[in-house]
């Protein structure tokens, strides 16, 4: 499958030479892969440099005469170094902007926790015109990008470095709406980004065990499908979420929330909790927070036996 | 010969009346404000998004009685709007909100956004073929943040020739870090660079009719040499008066002098 990273270049690709309001600047990364929209598109695409703040302040200028500034970096710099930033220079003056990230939560496990980042999410969830869309795979890039980028809003998209592997059609995303990826009866796992394939084995496992597992992917968190969540754990009782998110405000939290008032629900969160130090494979970082097809599984089997 | 005595009492009676503002920081910049809007940008004060219209952008917001005072002066405002400062009636408070006052091009107060927002707008201006001109006034201890320095390398490698700062170079910054000397900072980032006593009206003529405004040109920074509290002798400096309120007899005293 096609790296998210690739799909945002062919993207603007795509959009750019149809809107001239679209203009891309990017601090320093991805800088090859958007030459082709450099190129179609003369005078709309800046590598600015290592000064995410700065980038982040200009493109308020850029919006304040009608352009669609479409910002790309890694995650913990333009999120967290530049939250300052989106704050005034976007919430407070209702201004409107793209924010592409890659390198979200520990995608960049090798290069330590300088370069992770797990309240991206929070933090634009906090401002009431933020948006935030975690495409998991290419299409959902594509088709979400689509849909939102000229809403006006302060729109974050954060791309993980690998996709799910599940290939949904066109018609299977929809901005702001939840997927159900299988129905089931026991439990209710939700997810979001890379860890939707780790769902998936758990869901193969425990049914093979007799566990049946309801299985929803959220590539959109703000706006939240609350009515998905509901509905499913009205049915199940049980509640996992797997989100590769602050385990302090997220998901789970959003979850939760939909739930409220529903009679015997038992509800599990798998996240991050606090700097994951040390070095290693995405797939080690996962497997020291419990983020593997074991841990899940274990904790879903534990809430079974708890209230059956 | 003080300029601008009228501004500066419009100034100290917003800030009596409501118990809020920077005087000496207002009086630092009010006779550059009055020279940008009286003899160098174009506007239409009954149309303030007129989309001919230069920009002008207050990066040291908390500077922005002065700003207040010129915009009432040439029409952006109401005599409501200022005896309504900095209360739930008004729409001018402390720092500019530029989603609800006309004339405001950025809400300002963080130091170091409004200057990069400027950037921003002169690249946005370019890629848009518009020759528009804009102007962000920073000051000398807003220079301190990193922002200022990040844009000022970014806008001379665009070669932003629409785009102009200028200087408050009153002080403040060299209270704390004595080695500021802004021109030689400027210059060293590529921008074609000035000097001029920002309380002298000739002066000010002559360096902005100097401007040679382009597309793709060098960026312009004029440093302005400036006094806070500039034209009331006993709150001229670096004291007390930054966020001071006059008593009933300091504004007497005030009002004396300005008379």
């Amino acid at each position: 499958m096609k790296k998210l990273r690739e799909e945002f270049a062919d993207t603007m690709l795509e959009v750019g030479p149809g809107d001239p309001r679209l203009v891309v600047m990017v601090g320093d990364i991805s800088h090859g892969i958007l030459q082709p929209f450099a190129k179609a598109c003369p005078g709309r695409y800046y590598n600015i440099g290592i000064c995410e703040p700065t980038i982040v302040n200009m493109a308020a200028g850029l919006s304040k005469v009608g352009l669609i500034p479409v910002l790309h970096t890694i995650a913990p710099f333009i999120t967290e170094r530049a939250y300052e930033q989106i704050k005034l220079d976007f919430g407070y003056q209702n201004l409107g902007v793209n924010l592409i990230s890659v390198g979200g939560a520990f995608d960049y496990a090798q290069l330590g926790c300088s370069h992770h980042c797990y309240t991206d999410v929070s933090l634009i969830s906090h401002l009431k015109r933020g948006v935030v869309v975690l495409p998991g795979s290419p299409i959902e890039m594509n088709k979400l990008f689509k849909e939102i980028y000229a809403n006006g809003k302060i729109n974050y998209y954060r791309l993980p470095e690998h996709a799910h592997g599940v290939e949904f059609t066109y018609g299977d995303i929809h901005f702001g709406q939840g997927i159900r990826i299988r129905e089931g009866r026991d439990v209710t796992i939700a997810v979001i980004g890379t860890q939707l394939r780790t769902a998936i084995a758990v869901a193969d496992r425990l049914t093979g065990e007799g566990i049946s597992i309801e299985l929803l992917y959220f590539h959109t968190l703000k706006p939240f499908d609350t009515e998905l969540v509901r509905a499913s754990a009205e049915k199940t009782r049980r509640l996992i979420t797997v989100e590769e998110l602050s385990a302090h405000d997220g998901l789970f939290n959003l979850c939760l929330r939909a739930c409220l008032g529903i009679d015997g629900m038992a509800a599990e969160q798998i996240a991050i909790e606090d700097f994951i130090h040390g070095y290693g494979s995405y797939e080690e970082l996962c497997s020291k927070i419990g983020m593997t097809v074991d841990g899940v599984a274990r904790i879903a089997r534990r809430l079974v036996r708890k209230t059956l | 010969m003080l300029q601008n005595k009228d501004l500066r009492v419009k100034i100290a009676q917003m800030v009596k009346l409501s118990g809020e503002g920077h005087i000496p920081s207002s009086y630092s910049i009010v006779d550059l404000i009055d020279h940008l809007y009286g003899k160098v940008l174009r506007y239409d004060p009954k149309n303030p998004t007129w989309k001919e219209r230069d920009y002008f952008i207050l990066s040291k917001g908390h500077g922005c009685g002065g700003l207040y005072a010129v915009l009432h002066k040439y029409g952006f405002l109401t005599d409501c709007d200022i005896e309504d400062y900095s209360t739930s009636r008004g729409r001018l408070g402390g720092h500019p909100d530029s989603t609800i006052v006309p004339g405001a091009e950025a809400s300002t107060g963080s130091l170091g956004h409004g200057f990069p927002t400027a950037v921003g707008l002169a690249l946005g201006l370019r890629i848009q073929n518009r020759l528009n001109h804009v102007f962000t006034l920073l000051g000398d201890g807003e220079c301190h943040e990193g922002t200022i320095w990040e844009s000022a390398n970014v806008a001379n490698n665009l070669r932003l020739g629409n785009l102009c700062a200028v200087i408050d170079w009153n002080g403040s910054a060299a209270q704390l870090m004595p080695r500021d000397n802004l021109p030689e900072k400027w210059r060293a980032f590529g921008w074609e660079t000035y000097e001029v006593d920002g309380h002298n009206p000739t002066a000010l003529e002559e360096v902005f009719s100097k401007l040679k405004f382009a597309p793709d040109g060098s960026p312009k920074v004029v440093v302005a040499h400036t006094i806070k509290g500039k034209g009331v002798g006993f709150i001229e400096g670096h004291g007390k008066w930054h966020h001071r309120i006059p008593t009933d007899g300091e504004m007497a005293a005030i009002l004396k002098e300005l008379s």
